[in-house]
């Protein structure tokens, strides 16, 4: 498993895809978080975790969403705990983490 | 040592920082908090903290402003969390926003060890109205002063510390 995130728009979903050819994608797992825990009500951690058993080798391409204002709306800042907490799973179990700034990435982990 | 560990919300930063400190000695730890408790949001939040550093060792203080006149004994080994909270309750609260840097560098003088733990609220792209801009504009001058007199600065993403500033310390 592997882990790519960043701001919107920077590159991460182009890097992943380049470095992991034929590779299991997930993109926009920040919304697949938003739909598993504020729409099907499960819980962050625990959807992570099943995913990873479920997908071991997933390419994993995700939004940085936490590094804002606290929102206003009670549903955005759960969206974004939410995410906060899933992709904390996902980066342990993830064999690298690379983070996209301006398209380029650096491997944190 | 004194630690600047900064983040996104939910980045497990809180985690990480109380890994940092049950890593450094046991005697003398001491927890500042600085949330408010006023809707069930935050009292899970606070109930979820004092759940993770349960079987740490800390004795808690509360402090939701005015840092200075915190008890704090000389060498104590302290996980400041966190100064926005500090910060929006001097601001908002009818304290002063002016007096949280010299009391984080008192404090960093009596501590044995500080870990002070700060938010990045920063990145979001909106344009927000000017009494949210002139709280931004305080919030990063005040995580420019923790680091300052921080021997590390780090953020935490997703669980992952990324050094900022110094060395990163082993947890």
């Amino acid at each position: 498993m592997k882990l790519y995130i960043g701001g919107v728009y920077q590159g991460q979903e182009e890097r992943a895809r380049e470095e992991n050819p034929g590779g299991e994608f997930y993109p926009d797992f920040h919304e697949t978080i938003r739909r598993a825990v504020l729409e099907e009500k499960q819980d962050a951690r625990e959807f992570a975790k099943e995913f990873c058993e479920k997908h071991p080798h997933a390419i994993v391409i995700a939004n940085e969403v936490g590094a804002g204002v606290v929102p206003m709306a009670r549903e955005d800042r759960a969206f974004r705990e939410a995410v906060g907490r899933a992709l904390c799973v996902i980066a342990q179990q993830a064999e690298s983490v690379t983070r996209c700034v301006c398209g380029i990435g650096v491997r944190i982990k | 040592m004194i630690m600047l560990v900064t983040g996104g919300s939910g980045c497990g930063k809180s985690t990480w920082a109380e890994k940092l400190v049950s890593s450094l000695p046991r005697e003398n730890r001491i927890y500042i908090a600085t949330m408010q408790v006023y809707d069930d949001e935050s009292v899970q939040r606070v109930a979820r903290h004092r759940a993770q550093r349960a079987d740490k060792g800390f004795t808690t203080i509360e402090c939701e402003k005015n840092l200075a006149a915190a008890d704090i004994p000389e060498g104590s080994i302290v996980l400041l969390e966190d100064l926005v909270n500090l910060m929006a309750n001097e601001m908002f609260d009818g304290g002063d926003v002016e007096r949280i840097i010299p009391a984080l560098h008192e404090l960093a003088k009596k501590c044995r060890h500080l870990v002070m733990v700060t938010n990045d609220v920063f990145s979001d792209g909106i344009s927000y109205a000017e009494s949210t801009r002139e709280y931004l504009r305080q919030m990063a001058k005040i995580n420019a002063g923790a680091a300052e007199i921080a021997d590390c600065v780090v953020e935490v993403v997703y669980s992952i510390p990324v050094c900022v500033k110094g060395a990163l310390p082993c947890v």
